[in-house]
């Protein structure tokens, strides 16, 4: 299978594992990742809440650099997973937009990389790929807002209770949690002006994870997870209560359940170290 | 015709035939009573819901002239209206409605659950089922979708459902016998089948198939190890031989059905033992020989000869002989050659011989080192026999894939697992033989190319790809092929097998069939043994003579099971031999399921057919009732109009996935919660939780889930929720005091009658809490699945809240299946699918002669559903009024038989009702008891008392015996009296000597486990019941006249739609109206919300009411003297002339309407600006006042209304203001309005105008009642201040005008005139209607109805609807032909009588009068033989027919003296 790739920023920085995992993972599922050539900034951070015309062009450029590639077009981050999406919902309304000079024509569909994994790439494949079973492992999956909200742009059908990483980790044998908090908020865009209310939010959810008896929270979008993963030390000091949950990809989860040899690389990165976890569960 | 049989579609068949006319009544489930049958209490007088409807499906179903097509569909009409032709499909119900008593046993022992619809899923139901045991048509239904894919699947098509649905409920022995109705070999197929049934089986969609296979061997060795198995009992031998030839599964399952059905095969076999294939082909470690031999021996204990080694060359020498016909089954048992050079050599074994060898326990010389050639089953069994014999080491070579491999994937699997090397795209070229005798096998690679014609991809040799490998032996099984012996004469077809017709099997010559691998070339046991089986059907119908080809094609619509959110439960595996067990000797290798086993994997089954077919309910069933070959009809019927009452369906939760509702367990809707309090509902009437049935303590409502919700496309108003949740809450509290119910709204919607006070009286009295405000989004907490919500509080805190249990108040929407409906009679429907009719035309649709009634037109409550029904009944018939009377069905009886000078002669029949009483209750004992008894001349006991041969039976003994009083013991009079009443009326007897002793529902039901003491206490019963026969009296009804004319009161539009009702029902009226004018309040209507005319409106009423000759109009007149009962009633009017006339008639209609309240409040008759909405509309509409000129308007909601003395809601101000408010912006966009509120209360489709005030800028400030605006004048301009709760803060207004939305008040002189009429009144001062939910029509004294704002407040089309919902009740009455009057009432002995009045004062009708002679009178028209007056006359003067003082005492006093 041969897709599209439109990595985003985070992926050569911040979230370096997911964008290695994503990759190696679907080196091992046998889908071919064509990156978007020349590809640009999606508009997402600062674009979008300062320049309304620029945040859509800069998504809308990519679109149709995907747009002549042909094919269905996969996207790891969230953030730029909605920005993309936006820009195709405002030029499939009409719009026009600015350095976008032919008609967008589409024809391809963009795809958060779960949901790829579980409706194109398919049960049968990835849970045949498993060579460890994650039964071991509880995960909450946290899905945040962006791959979900609104459902008008994202599309989501399901979007008051995603499936997909619940389907993708169960498939590969992990005893995934059910809980109310897949969507609820984490706060991602507070974190630098009012942390105090972001921390609330993150600890909300950590309480929530545990709440269901998770030992770890799966995610799929590089905000989110620096959001959860970075500030549990702050929160426990603030409130002296102890926060130490692992937050991993869910692409370094299917990782270890396909004995990928890089995995303890990705999992160094972590500020909550997953590794304790994830031996006691014998999985690395 | 009647479409919906719910509440709304009942009243109007009701009425319907009670006024002469013929009703058809199309339900779309299986029984009538629709959603009121699933309510467990009403608002607002917390009656039982089931209560209440039970009685009404009882007279539906007694009904002479209504006809109930249940579980049909209207299809189309044809025609117009008076002359429609009307299309029904009659889907099956598998139940023959007049055989069905309804008993039950049936269901004991269905192995089908499935969710049950009426339970809302909160319960299990069987797939023969009664949706309610309440439920009209009396009778089971069973549902079916079809075929299971794995019936139609298998080549002999087992009712494999049928026989997994067995196992799981421990029945192997009916299991056992289910598949020996197709299959003599169940324990041999559960070994060695391919099983396509398991290939597709829905389960395996979700995770893997059933293990079919595996369960049919377990039924099979449980029963026959535990000696259990019964043969069949054989046709009685009708000495007709037939001959088969060969012994394999087809020859012998020919013989095994052709010997039941009376034959006397013969089985002639080569071999020297019998079994063909499946003893010489299959090895015994698959197929161990006793249990071959087991299934074999079974057949000739059937009576089938077997010949062994016996070869049969001439088939002319056996049909010359004795044989009427044969059946060739001789299957293929010859090997074919692998192609390649030197295949010849000793050493290369042919497959077939080898394992024939093998299987027949002859010596086979083979070597260490063997090739096995080939890839199907047979291969794979040559190659594990192999290692089983000797063999140490075994390569395969397979010239494909093993994705093409033939051979069963477990079995390549185990022969993978047990050592066996398979070389895969490799094919032999040439063998050569080595010094000391080794093979050399030379083979070629080969790659796959194109798919040939079985579909898979054809192997292509590589060139030069050769390569050689060294064996001791080589096997080749790569075929097998007929040997088919020349003698035989007989024509072959295409790869030398026999040609057949193929749905006959017969072959070329007259009398001879051939079947299994003779015909088809090497293929499987159960395809033999399907072959068998239809070989036997063509020789039974050839040697009867019969069509051979006739119907033999069995054609199935495949079910399709439903996957969805099926939960993954992975397949059970069975126990196999380990290795080392296996070397060297040919015990089993795969092991049986264990018991707990195989019913877990049996659980898993999908039930894709719903019916599984099973047969179990035919076998028990005594009544002979259960057909399984019923098909769909299609009814044909002529009808003059139609209604439509197809009722709602709850909005679907899911789409508002905020509320979990789907994925938590304890997020509930309000139907589901409704089924939960009932006490016959899934918790017995415990408020439980679904995640752990744990009691609920905390519980949430929150309302408007589905309704005044854009986002999900139903943007209208249910109507309905506020006051069902209220109700719910309420009752949740009277279940458990403990329980703390909130309810979350938007507006308190308690528009109705009542509701206003039961909604104070939920607060004040039942400690509901009401919280104002959606709450976002439900979350769940894992641990203990309770359910956090988050809400706003009216301070403005945000708050967390955990709660046990949360009840989504979903509103109603039109069912998907009245779209379709709409469709195919081409009527409009609005947006949200619910019916189209205009504002002031109610019920009535697009097309002509098709009428609406209930919540297809609009969301409404069930009281509004029943005045809708009536309405639309009276639309229904006016236009065929002619036809009334044509077409009723009139019982006529035997004269009645004189037993006044007879002794009592007491007939007892005591049912058994199949076995629902004769399991606990020993009926035989309780039957001779009864004859024992005294004055009984005659007891008998019967299967079902009620079935159609037993009434005869009791006639006829009534005849013989003389019998004057008859006693039923069985199940309830509720049911059943009417028609053991019917039953003796028509042997003669009168209908009252009857009894009834209930030994069902009040004693085997409720002592299942008592069996002795239940059958003493059905002996008391039946004593008792005997006892009070004997003291039974006769009673007659006897017909009175009735005067065919009605007299309504008041002159306003209810009035007068009222008395133009009556006129076009053919019927005189005489309306009275005390003003000058008619038209009432109409008067002062100038447009309406929705932007209707309500002037052209009265225009057209007063012109009609001129031209009309049958209303005689009396204005300025009033009622002077008002006296009589129903079908008789004389009153006096006073015309405007001064003058008095006497008018005789036979009902009323009273609409004597209500006024506006003119307040004492807000400076109201003190400042200028200061109007009532109706003081508004006029002015603004004479011109009065120029809208253009006003800035700023103030409108004040409530005023008088929903507060102490007044605590209703007087329901139309809310649209009023909205109305008004709307119309200025029309004229005057830029005038600011601001509407000051307590709750807005547009409910139904006025939500929509209230959105659209908003949206023009109408701004709604909601105020608190303890906080009321407070309005003032300051030189000329009004200030007006008021607290806004959403703000919370002081807002001060200074509009232009103030226009105050007043309350409807009953006529000032409503209680006086009241009781003139003696009628009663409401504590709020409107006329009492007789029951709230039922009856919102009718006055309790018969013959009064009533309409309009008396009534309570309404809007024009409810006053035009109810008008004519009066006009329908009253011609129920008009139309009689006489009235009948007499049976069981009160009647007043005037000797003992000394006019106390205490039967005046206490009877609720107000029927008793002191009369000339000072002594009590009770018309026996007007009474209603409720007893009252009996039981509370001080001087015992008055007495109950049929329930005197010694009729009671009778059965009490033998209770004690046994």
């Amino acid at each position: 299978m041969k897709v599209s790739y439109y990595p985003g920023c985070s992926l050569d920085g911040t979230a370096r594992e997911y964008g290695e995992s994503v990759e190696m993972v679907c080196r091992e599922l046998g889908v071919e990742l064509e990156e978007l050539e020349d590809w640009s900034c999606c508009g997402s951070s600062s674009a979008h809440v300062s320049n309304d015309m620029l945040a859509v062009s800069l998504a809308a450029r990519n679109l149709e650099i995907a747009a002549s590639a042909g094919m269905d077009l996969v996207v790891p981050c969230a953030a730029c997973y909605q920005r993309l999406k936006v820009a195709e919902k405002e030029l499939a309304a009409g719009k026009k937009v600015e350095g976008v000079s032919k008609k967008f024509q589409g024809g391809f569909k963009i795809k958060h990389i779960a949901d790829f994994f579980w409706e194109n790439v398919g049960e049968q494949l990835i849970s045949s790929k498993a060579k460890k079973n994650l039964s071991t492992l509880s995960p909450v999956c946290y899905y945040g807002c962006l791959t979900a909200r609104p459902p008008r742009v994202t599309d989501a059908r399901n979007p008051e209770n995603p499936q997909s990483m619940d389907n993708v980790l169960q498939s590969l044998g992990a005893n995934v949690k059910k809980w109310s908090y897949k969507t609820d908020c984490c706060g991602g865009s507070l974190i630098l002006t009012r942390p105090d209310i972001a921390w609330k939010l993150v600890q909300k959810i950590m309480d929530m994870a545990t709440e269901a008896g998770a030992d770890c929270i799966a995610v799929s979008c590089p905000m989110c997870m620096t959001n959860l993963d970075s500030t549990q030390k702050e929160i426990s000091r603030n409130t002296g209560k102890e926060y130490h949950i692992p937050i991993l990809y869910v692409t370094e989860l299917m990782g270890i359940s396909f004995e990928i040899l890089s995995v303890k690389k990705w999992l160094r990165r972590h500020t909550v170290d997953p590794q304790p976890l994830l031996s006691r569960a014998g999985l690395i | 015709m009647v479409v919906g049989g719910g509440i709304c579609g009942m009243q109007s068949a009701l009425d319907l035939a009670n006024s002469g006319f013929k009703v058809y009544l199309v339900e779309e489930t299986t029984s009538i009573g629709g959603r009121m049958a699933q309510l467990d209490k009403t608002f607002p007088t917390n009656d039982c819901s089931m209560c209440m409807i039970s009685p009404k499906l009882i007279e539906v179903e007694k009904h002479l002239n209504i006809e109930i097509i249940s579980n049909a569909q209207l299809m189309a009409l044809e025609g117009e209206e008076g002359n429609f032709k009307a299309r029904v499909l009659k889907r099956p119900r598998f139940i023959d409605l007049a055989k069905c008593s309804a008993c039950g046993d049936c269901v004991d022992v269905c192995p089908v659950q499935l969710p049950s619809e009426f339970e809302q899923g909160l319960a299990k139901r069987k797939a023969i089922y009664k949706r309610y045991p309440q439920a009209i048509p009396n009778a089971l239904a069973i549902s079916k979708r079809g075929t299971s894919p794995c019936t139609i699947a298998c080549p002999a098509h087992i009712s494999v459902q049928g026989y997994v649905a067995l196992i799981a409920q421990g029945k192997y022995r009916e299991a056992l016998n289910l598949i020996r109705e197709e299959n003599p070999f169940p324990a041999v197929c559960g070994r060695v089948c391919v099983h396509p049934c398991e290939t597709s089986c829905m389960r395996g969609k979700v995770d893997e198939p059933i293990a079919i296979c595996h369960l049919k061997r377990f039924a099979a060795d449980e029963v026959m190890q535990a000696g259990e198995l019964s043969l069949p009992e054989r046709a009685p031998n009708n000495n007709r031989k037939v001959a088969i030839v060969g012994s394999g599964p087809a020859g012998l399952t020919a013989a095994h059905y052709l010997a039941l059905w009376g034959y006397q095969p013969t089985v002639f076999e080569a071999l020297s033992q019998a079994g063909g294939m499946m003893r010489v082909g299959i090895p015994a470690y698959r197929l161990p020989r006793d249990i071959l031999d087991a299934e074999i021996k079974l057949i000739e204990d059937m009576g089938v000869e077997i010949k062994t080694s016996h070869r049969v060359n001439s088939l002319d020498k056996l049909l010359s002989s004795d044989y009427e016909a044969i059946f060739i089954a001789t299957g293929a048992h010859k090997g074919v050659k692998i192609g390649a050079k030197g295949e010849d050599n000793p050493a290369v074994i042919d497959g077939v011989d080898f394992l024939r060898k093998v299987n027949l326990g002859e010596k086979v010389k083979i070597g260490k080192n063997i090739a096995v050639i080939g890839g199907g089953n047979a291969a794979i069994d040559c190659a594990r026999s192999a290692l089983r014999t000797g063999t140490e080491k075994v390569t395969i070579i397979y010239r494909r894939t093993r994705d093409e491999m033939p051979a069963a994937p477990e079995e390549v699997e185990a022969a993978l697992h047990e050592g066996i090397n398979i070389i895969f795209l490799a094919a032999p070229s040439e063998i050569r033989e080595k010094k000391g005798g080794r093979l050399e096998l030379e083979c070629i690679k080969m790659e796959l190319g194109e798919p040939d014609a079985s579909g898979r991809r054809r192997p292509v040799p590589v060139p030069g790809s050769e390569f050689v490998m060294e064996f001791d032996n080589i096997i080749s099984s790569i075929g097998q092929a007929t040997d088919i012996p020349t003698g035989f004469k007989i024509q072959l077809g295409k790869g030398d097998v026999i040609q057949v017709n193929s749905k006959t099997l017969a072959t070329s010559k007259q009398g001879v069939f051939a079947g299994g691998d003779v015909i088809t070339g090497p293929k499987y046991v159960i395809e033999a043994i399907a072959a068998g089986k239809e070989a036997a059907i063509s020789i039974d119908r050839y040697l009867k003579g019969e069509d051979l080809e006739a119907g033999r094609e069995r054609i199935f619509t495949e079910a399709e099971g439903n996957i969805e959110g099926v939960e993954k439960r992975p397949r059970h595996q069975i126990p196999m031999t380990s290795i080392a067990e296996r070397k060297g000797n040919f015990s089993e290798v795969a092991l049986n399921f264990t018991e707990e086993q195989a019913r877990a994997e049996a659980e898993r089954c999908l039930s894709c057919g719903i019916c599984s077919e099973c047969y179990q309910c035919v076998a028990v069933c005594q009544a002979k009732a259960i057909d399984h070959n019923m098909r769909t009809e299609e009814l044909e019927v002529e009808v003059g109009s139609v209604i439509l009452a197809p009722g709602f369906e709850p909005f679907d939760a899911r789409l508002k996935g905020e509320f979990g509702y789907g994925r938590m367990p304890n997020v509930v809707t309000s139907m589901e919660f409704e089924r939960i309090l009932s006490a016959s509902g899934p918790f017995q009437g415990q408020v439980l939780r679904p995640s752990d049935g744990r009691h609920a303590v905390k519980i949430a409502w929150i309302q408007c889930v589905g309704s005044r919700d854009e986002t999900c496309g139903r943007d209208y108003c249910s109507s309905v929720c506020c006051m069902y949740a209220t109700k719910e809450a309420i009752i949740a509290r009277e279940h458990s005091s403990d329980i703390q119910p909130t309810i979350f709204y938007n507006d308190m919607r308690a528009f109705g009658k009542g509701f206003e006070r039961y909604f104070e009286s939920a607060k004040n009295h039942f400690g509901v809490r009401y919280a104002r405000g959606i709450v976002s989004a439900v979350k769940e907490l894992q641990q203990s699945n309770n359910l956090l919500l988050e809400y706003g509080t009216e301070d403005g805190q945000k708050v967390q809240e955990e709660f046990d249990m949360v009840v989504l108040s979903v509103g109603l929407v039109p069912s998907p299946s009245t779209k379709d409906l709409a469709e195919r009679l081409s009527i409009d429907l609005d947006r949200f699918g619910f019916c189209k009719t205009d504002e002031l035309k109610p019920n009535i649709t697009s097309r002509p002669g098709i009428y609406v009634a209930g919540t297809f037109e609009a969301p409404m409550d069930i009281p509004e559903s029943v005045m809708n029904a009536s309405s639309a009944a009276a639309l229904a018939s006016e236009g065929i009024a002619a036809a009334r009377g044509t077409m009723v069905t009139e019982k006529e009886y035997p004269p009645e038989m004189d037993i006044n000078q007879q002794e009592p002669r007491v007939g007892v029949f005591v049912c058994r009702c199949g076995s629902n009483i004769a399991r606990v209750v020993d009926v035989p004992t309780l039957t001779e008891y009864a004859s024992t008894l005294p004055n009984v001349v005659h007891a008998e006991e019967n299967l079902y008392t009620c079935s159609t041969d037993t009434q005869k039976r009791i006639i006829d003994a009534i005849n013989e015996k003389g019998i004057n009083r008859v006693v039923v013991a069985s199940c309830s009079p509720r049911t059943h009296e009417p028609l053991f009443r019917e039953t003796i009326r028509e042997a003669g007897l009168n209908k009252f000597l009857f009894e009834m002793a209930n030994i069902r529902d009040q004693c085997s039901w409720v002592h299942a486990t008592h069996p002795q003491e239940a059958t003493d206490k059905a002996k008391d019963l039946v004593r008792m019941a005997v006892a009070r026969a004997v003291t039974l009296e006769p009673l007659h009804m006897s017909p009175a006249p009735l005067t065919r004319s009605g007299l309504v009161i008041g002159g306003g539009l209810a009035g007068m739609t009222a008395a133009l009702g009556l006129a076009s029902q053919g019927f005189e009226a005489v309306l009275v109206e005390r003003e000058k004018e008619l038209g009432g309040n109409l008067r002062n209507i100038y447009y309406t919300l929705e932007g209707s005319d309500p002037r052209a409106l009265l225009a057209s009423l007063l012109e009609q009411i001129e031209k009309e000759p049958r209303v005689k109009v009396y204005k300025g007149a009033a009622i002077k003297d008002f006296a009589g009962y129903v079908g008789n009633y004389k009153t006096v009017i006073a015309t405007s002339e001064g003058k008095t006339e006497e008018i005789q008639h036979g009902v009323v209609i009273l609409a004597t309407g209500a006024t506006e309240y003119k307040p004492a409040e807000y400076r109201y008759g003190e400042s200028k600006g200061v109007l009532t909405q109706h003081e508004f509309e006029e002015m603004l509409i004479s011109g009065k006042l120029d809208a253009k000129k006003l800035d700023s308007v103030a409108m004040i909601q409530c005023v008088g209304s929903r507060e102490e003395d007044h605590m209703y809601c007087s329901r139309i101000c809310c649209s009023q203001a909205i109305k008004n408010a709307l119309k200025i912006k029309d004229i005057n966009p830029d005038a600011e309005i601001y509407i000051l509120y307590r709750d807005i209360r547009t409910y139904a489709m006025k939500e929509l105008k209230y959105r659209e005030a908003r949206d023009r800028g109408v701004t709604f400030i909601r105020y608190d009642v303890n906080r009321k605006p407070a309005v003032d004048e300051e030189d000329g301009k009004l200030k007006v201040a008021v607290f806004d709760t959403v703000l919370n803060r002081d807002i001060l207004l200074a509009p232009d005008l103030l226009i105050l939305s007043s309350a409807v008040r009953p006529q000032p002189d409503a209680t006086e005139f009241a009781s003139k009429l003696k009628l009663p009144l409401t504590q709020d001062g409107f006329y009492m209607e007789a029951h709230m939910k039922l009856r919102p029509l009718d006055f309790v004294n018969e013959g009064m109805f009533l309409c309009g704002l008396a009534h309570a407040p309404k809007f024009i089309s409810e006053s035009i609807t109810q008008a004519k919902g009066a006009v329908s009740r009253a011609v129920t009455i008009l139309s009689k032909p006489h009235l009948m009057v007499g049976g069981i009432i009160s009647v007043v002995d005037p000797e003992n009588c000394v006019g106390c009045l205490t039967c005046v004062r206490s009877c609720p009708f107000g029927v008793p009068k002191i009369n000339a002679e000072g002594v009590a009178y009770i018309e026996a028209a007007a009474c209603q033989g409720c007893g009252i007056c009996a039981s509370l006359c001080p001087r015992k003067a008055i007495k109950v027919q049929h329930y005197a003082d010694r009729q009671i005492t009778a059965k009490s006093s033998v209770i004690c003296s046994v």
